[in-house]
């Protein structure tokens, strides 16, 4: 007994010296500038101001909320959060469950599948912008073959937010079918078969029975793209050419980048940004939630 | 009969859409491959030339010509080769405490960290960062930036990384252990060897990620130490938009990574559908 409990101190000794890098990278660089911001949030520091920076209290907060972009931004980034879910997790499931039958090939596509979601944001924005463009993009050429009119896409806000929807979800797509087939491989096999015996149609097999049991594992989907929808940063950038046309797609996250580094407001995109650590705070309960339970 | 030809019917259904999705999810990578090698008038042209167009360099003659393109490229294979190395081991380290020391002290404060760094959206800390990396004199820095990337990979590599530690028996460090093998011996000589594999599979995902990374070079880096994913960006501020040397530089970013994902595609796979449920 003796022994066992100082194999384990000894153990739990080692793991402390093991874990002491990882900590010293995330607190220099996280939790050291989150400090940092919190305390620039509440002075009056710009660049190229000539008053020397003082504290301000709770200024640049109440400034913030007062602000009309600051509510628009979050509109924004609600809108392509909710319509990102809307097309990415039925396409997803979807294109899931077709690979998980097994068909002769499915390997290749799935291989063939996921190449979209491994590209640099930043290369595949541009090319989708190319192809967005009104007169000479391929987008509205094959739409004009199809005899629709295709909109300016980056000239208008509904065009452009859905423009970063497309961009999106063509990257995001492929996780989302690759952790539902993750899922779909872990489930037993009884339930649908007795189903399909006892004459249930595949449709019915699928809504009663492999939805319901992959119930964990969208939750898990659902946390993560709504994390990531929060932090879309790359696609916008290039895309939309940091959040228009005008403020049209400034999420809150670009609201912070153009207000930081396109008006060097440093101080007021630092109370931003503490701002939305607080919006993050309710989906990371959710995700503590979900680690204890699975 | 009638049961056979259903099925058939779902089959075909099924390879149109399959042939569906690879098309959407290929057409921009031909698109981005073929521009690259046109010339201006064959790019700004209606209908679009898929493939009778007159194959040309030039664009990646222009891009290969820009002043300063090799350092960006240079940059680029060195910040993402160290940082990913670094990453990589740090997680290493981090996993085996995780898989294997159910109560230390640090344990679930660790934990929350790490899920803190992967939700939290990187934006917030660039603003500080920039005034710190500013007082500090390490804007522009290439170890600076090695450190940074490692960081914002750290919690991604160490789930990845605990899932295949925890596919090693114990039984097999505690033979060890009985043999009278120290703890670090038994990291080395029997850990070490059978997650190999996993740390592979790993290096090889945080690659990409650093490969692709954007947002902390264009906050942080400025001439010296600038990425190709910033290079490229870049491009949406010229008032002509040139997209042959566009789609050429793009190319120089997408195609090591179209090849590692066909050479490696098993391991990305597997190491996708184990312990990227979290990240």
């Amino acid at each position: 007994m003796k022994a066992k409990g100082s194999i384990e101190r000894q153990l739990a000794r080692l793991a402390e010296a093991l874990v002491v890098p990882s900590w010293v990278l995330i607190l220099s660089v996280f939790a050291l500038p989150i400090l940092g911001a919190l305390w620039l949030s509440f002075r009056n520091e710009t660049l190229g101001a000539f008053a020397p920076p003082k504290f301000i209290g709770f200024e640049n907060y109440t400034g913030a909320l007062a602000d009309p972009r600051f509510w628009e931004s979050i509109r924004t980034t609600i809108w392509l959060t909710i319509l990102g879910l809307l097309v990415q997790m039925p396409i997803g499931i979807g294109l899931a469950v077709i690979l998980e039958r097994n068909l002769r090939g499915a390997q290749v596509f799935r291989t063939i599948l996921i190449i979209p979601m491994l590209l640099t944001p930043v290369a595949v924005g541009l090319m989708w912008r190319f192809m967005f463009d009104t007169d000479l993009g391929v987008i509205n050429w094959a739409l004009s073959g199809l005899g629709l009119d295709g909109p300016n896409w980056l000239g208008a806000r509904w065009p452009a937010i859905w423009a970063v929807v497309i961009v999106d979800s063509w990257q995001s797509i492929p996780f989302i079918m690759l952790i539902v087939l993750a899922g779909l491989a872990g489930l037993p096999k009884g339930p649908a078969e007795a189903a399909t015996i006892d004459g249930a149609n595949a449709f019915q097999v699928f809504f009663y029975i492999t939805l319901p049991a992959l119930g964990p594992v969208i939750l898990v989907i659902l946390m993560i793209r709504i994390i990531d929808s929060l932090k879309m940063f790359d696609i916008i950038f290039i895309v939309t050419t940091r959040g228009g046309p005008g403020t049209a797609t400034q999420t809150l996250g670009m609201l912070i980048y153009n207000t930081g580094f396109g008006f060097f407001q440093t101080s007021r995109a630092a109370a931003l940004g503490i701002l939305m650590v607080l919006m993050v705070l309710p989906v990371y309960w959710l995700w503590r939630r979900a680690a204890e339970r699975g | 009969m009638k049961q056979a030809t259903r099925r058939r019917i779902g089959h075909a259904v099924s390879y149109i859409i399959l042939l569906g999705a690879a098309f959407i999810s290929l057409f921009p990578l031909f698109w981005t491959l073929s521009t690259s090698i046109k010339t201006r008038n064959d790019t700004f042209i209606l209908p679009p030339k898929f493939f009778n167009f007159e194959a040309t360099w030039k664009n990646y003659i222009a891009i290969f010509d820009t002043r300063g393109f090799g350092q960006i490229y240079l940059n680029t294979v060195v910040i993402t080769l160290a940082s990913t190395v670094l990453c990589v081991l740090i997680s290493t380290l981090a996993a085996y405490s995780l898989a294997r020391s159910p109560r230390f002290r640090s344990r679930r404060p660790l934990e929350m960290s790490m899920i803190l760094v992967r939700a939290i959206p990187a934006i917030v800390i660039m603003v500080p960062l920039f005034t710190i990396t500013s007082k500090l004199g390490v804007y522009d820095n290439h170890v600076a930036l090695i450190l940074m990337y490692a960081a914002v990979n750290v919690p991604f590599a160490t789930w990845l990384m605990t899932s295949f530690v925890g596919q090693v028996p114990v039984t097999l460090e505690q033979s060890a252990a009985v043999d009278g093998a120290g703890r670090l011996q038994i990291l080395w000589h029997v850990v070490l060897p059978l997650i190999l594999p996993g740390m592979a599979a790993t290096t090889i995902f945080v690659a990409l990620l650093a490969w692709n990374e954007f947002l902390i070079p264009v906050m942080l880096a400025g001439n010296s130490a600038k990425t190709l994913p910033v290079f490229i960006s870049g491009f949406i501020s010229a008032r002509n938009l040139d997209w042959g040397p566009m789609a050429a530089a793009s190319s120089l970013a997408i195609l090591p990574i179209a090849i590692l994902t066909v050479l490696a595609q098993r391991w990305l796979i597997s190491g996708l559908s184990s312990g990227a449920i979290k990240g």
